[in-house]
């Protein structure tokens, strides 16, 4: 039985977003949309781009903690299209951000994304937010 | 990666539900027969009602929508949902199928909790965030569940 979790590094993602779509209180907490208009995302075994159309669903929740549900589409240095999302959570009293990206592609070079899980720890830049993401071994 | 150990869960399966061909894949449903998780800030058992709801892709990997609800020794309700894939060697993955005790090593099981429970003493479950690595055994799954720090 394997008592430890091991994992590896899969990118470094960087996105750049516009002006948010402030929806307000809702049932759920106070929802702002960020649209996603690029970014970049480099690793040992892809690199590419983001391309503008995603965004990141926040929810702000009475307790003080976010919710974050993402939703991009990557484009890799050699013009394949990988379907990302993630969901998260940021506390950041607790300086907690971090994030369970899953990853769709119909490509063959890059379908080991569709078999794996992975974690990632966001970091809120002055130039964007930059998310490190693992594979879970 | 650091993390730390949240719980080890040990989990008793009902007789699976074949459910059969659906658009997605082959799609079962294995309820639970109860449970146990421990660690050292909670244990309890797992309540009825609790389940895996499987999908086997096409190509092979095998995508588990866990959903459970635990029930610490101190009466708190706690909702856990967890995204999980399995898949391996063909050689390995017919061996679990056909119940045998394999090494966990062998494939890969991995499944990421969420927690959900309105009770004060565990409200730190709600903000974090989880990976498990499971160790499928004939009478069900055994999971060492981490927090992601």
């Amino acid at each position: 039985m394997s008592l430890s979790i091991n994992s590896r590094p899969l990118m470094i993602l960087r996105l750049a977003t516009s002006a948010t779509h402030d929806i307000g209180s809702t049932p759920q907490g106070t929802l702002t949309i960020f649209p996603v208009t690029g970014g970049s995302f480099e690793g040992e075994r892809l690199r590419g781009q983001v391309l503008a159309g995603g965004g990141d669903w926040v929810t702000a929740h009475e307790s003080g903690t976010l919710t974050l549900d993402l939703r991009v589409t990557l484009e890799t240095d050699d013009s394949e299209l990988i379907h990302m999302t993630f969901t998260g959570v940021r506390d950041d009293a607790n300086h907690y951000f971090r994030t369970v990206p899953r990853f769709e592609t119909a490509a063959p070079k890059y379908a080991f994304l569709n078999r794996l899980l992975a974690i990632g720890t966001g970091d809120i830049r002055p130039d964007g937010p930059v998310h490190i993401i693992e594979e879970i071994l | 990666m650091n993390t730390r150990l949240l719980m080890m869960m040990h989990v008793n399966v009902a007789t699976v539900l074949n459910v059969g061909a659906v658009p997605h894949g082959i799609r079962r449903t294995a309820p639970l027969r109860g449970g146990t998780f421990e660690g050292p800030r909670l244990r309890g058992t797992i309540l009825p009602a609790s389940a895996d709801w499987q999908l086997l892709r096409s190509d092979g990997v095998l995508e588990m929508d866990l959903r459970f609800t635990l029930q610490t020794d101190d009466g708190a309700l706690i909702s856990m949902s967890s995204f999980g894939l399995r898949h391996g060697p063909p050689d390995v993955i017919a061996a679990l199928g056909r119940g045998e005790t394999v090494d966990p090593s062998t494939y890969y099981f991995r499944t990421m909790p969420r927690f959900q429970t309105a009770h004060p003493v565990y409200s730190f479950l709600n903000r974090l965030i989880a990976v498990a690595s499971g160790d499928r055994r004939p009478d069900g799954p055994i999971y060492t569940i981490h927090e992601v720090l």
